[in-house]
């Protein structure tokens, strides 16, 4: 009877605000008083009963076996998360990522990586510090072993299980398992640390719009002046770190902590919103991946020794440069420059 | 052959939780699995009905089409079961099952669950049948030994039926005629409405 008093108070409560409680009170308890009713004039007939059944979410079930919703009969959402992540999420997501591998692919065959126009000064900037150079590799080494792991997961059965057969591909795919749940809140960690350290750089600038509307110059090669950040890697920043990064570490804590008591439905939403929010990551990663590596020369180095040419920095940040120069007028060929001395990267020019 | 299911008769089912205590015991689970449970609707009131319900053996089983490692198999009677070896307690299984049925013996931080435990029909699994690894792992296979599961042989009202569907249906049908009422099959369109899925080989012998 608790559940029946409960419904009484909901119902009581609801009469309270809204001033009508005839309506309310009927559509809270109905089922169980229709099946009351219908007990009288059909006592064989027990149809609400059983529409509560189907609809899964029956206040008045119980049962003696303790657990999260035992008493449950029917939850009926499992068969839309079935459609959607073996048809949906599965199918359209896989596609993604093939199509983004084979238009980096494309690019970088046709275009090749962009290269310097002008000759390297060997004079260097720090373009990152010790910290944010951590904060990035933190978040880069977690993501990536996510990622990998979680495209094992989901696409492995699809994939590998044909070629290496059950006994290993289970093996490999209960050690993604283990890396992706014990890595993610690395993950979440190292993302909340990336926020704090790159956001004063991130904030959106008017001249961003210059540069989104000449695509940074990534096709037609026009030189497109950015700040510390351009607006491609501010995109990156908000939509990708931030905003999937949030969505990815929320629903990630959702499904691998289940001794929440957390139910099915909460768990399928996660999953969902995971899966959907994860390969668009990925898929945006590969963008960035390929622009950080091969794609353009400097980049890597930057974010491993720190330090960048000030040919670079003019060539590719050039607002930034500016700046840089400014506050420091040793720099910017102001000063007697010893190439050799200044350049700690001089061997990563050719 | 024949093809295996289970039915709950809700007019004769007195939640005595009968049948649980025979898993349990037949198949010596663990602490904290149940592989059936009984379910009481509108408990206390007019019209109180209580079905007995475990994995239905579905005739295309949501656990199966989600499993990212493809552990389950189904055998020629229609009984879907797993490979614990293969199982990763990923928990994909028991989001898509509509009957709760999947059970897992732990539930712990880091998505560590275990191997997946559910309901074998009293089949048993893909080792050797009536083997102490089997029985370690799945339970006693009463069907191995020609008998049905162990808790509609103990159904003390015979409201939990449990075998050949032509056999139990039949059954059934004579009882709703002879009372007139209650002619609701639970669970069945759930578990048997779409078109049955072809029997698989057990997953370590597709490799």
């Amino acid at each position: 009877m608790r559940v029946c008093n409960r419904q009484w108070l909901i119902a009581g409560l609801a009469a309270l605000v809204l001033g009508f409680a005839a309506p309310v009170t009927a559509a809270d308890t109905s089922s169980a008083q229709e099946q009351a009713a219908r007990q009288q004039v059909q006592p064989g007939n027990n149809a609400p009963v059983w529409r509560d059944v189907r609809g899964g979410d029956n206040p008045y079930q119980t049962t003696q076996v303790r657990g999260v919703e035992t008493e449950v009969l029917v939850q009926t959402e499992g068969e839309t998360w079935r459609q959607l992540r073996n048809h949906v999420i599965t199918v359209y997501g896989g596609w993604l990522l093939v199509l983004m591998a084979a238009l980096v692919g494309t690019y970088y065959y046709f275009k090749g990586p962009i290269r310097l126009h002008e000759k390297p000064t060997g004079r260097s900037l720090l373009r990152f510090s010790y910290w944010e150079r951590t904060v990035h590799w933190g978040v880069a080494i977690s993501f990536v072993l996510l990622a990998v792991t979680g495209v094992i997961i989901m696409f492995g059965k699809h994939i590998l299980l044909p070629i290496i057969g059950y006994t290993l591909f289970s093996l490999i795919a209960q050690l993604s398992k283990l890396i992706h749940n014990f890595v993610g809140p690395v993950f979440a960690v190292c993302t909340v640390l990336m926020f704090a350290t790159y956001v004063k750089d991130n904030i959106p600038k008017a001249h961003d719009l210059k540069w989104l509307a000449n695509a940074g110059g990534l096709f037609s090669g026009k030189h497109v002046p950015s700040g510390r950040f351009n607006a491609g890697e501010k995109t990156w920043f908000w939509i990708g770190v931030t905003g999937l990064g949030v969505v990815v570490s929320v629903t990630g804590f959702v499904l691998n902590f289940p001794n929440f008591a957390q139910g099915r439905e909460l768990m399928q939403l996660s999953n969902v919103l995971h899966g959907i929010s994860a390969l668009l990551f990925v898929t945006m990663s590969m963008g960035h991946i390929y622009l950080g590596s091969v794609g353009v020369d400097g980049a890597y180095d930057a974010m491993r020794t720190g330090y960048v040419d000030e040919i670079w920095a003019k060539e590719h940040h050039e607002y930034w440069y500016r700046e840089s120069v400014a506050a420091d007028p040793a720099k910017g060929g102001g000063g007697a420059a010893n190439p050799a001395a200044a350049s700690p990267m001089k061997e990563g020019w050719k | 052959m024949a093809r295996m299911k289970f039915l709950c008769d809700a007019e004769r089912c007195i939640e005595c939780n009968g049948c649980v205590t025979a898993c349990k015991n037949e198949h010596e689970v663990p602490w904290g699995v149940n592989r059936r449970r009984v379910v009481t609707l509108n408990d206390g009131l007019p019209g109180e009905k209580s079905i007995s319900v475990a994995c239905m053996h579905c005739s295309d089983a949501p656990c199966m089409a989600v499993c990212p490692v493809d552990c389950f198999y189904k055998t020629s009677e229609g009984v879907v079961l797993h490979d614990k070896d293969l199982c990763i307690g990923c928990g994909y299984c028991f989001y898509a099952c509509p009957f709760g049925a999947p059970q897992f013996p732990q539930d712990g931080a880091f998505g560590l669950r275990g191997k997946m435990d559910k309901c074998t029909f009293c089949a048993g699994g893909p080792e050797t049948d009536h083997s102490a690894t089997e029985f370690r792992k799945y339970g006693r296979n009463r069907l191995a030994e020609g008998k049905l599961p162990a808790c509609a042989e103990m159904c003390s009202t015979k409201a939990l039926l449990g075998g050949d569907a032509d056999i139990i249906a039949d059954i059934y049908r004579t009882r709703v005629l002879k009372r007139g009422k209650g002619a609701d099959v639970w669970g069945w369109g759930t578990a048997y409405g779409k078109p049955e899925r072809a029997p698989t080989p057990p997953a370590g012998a597709k490799s």
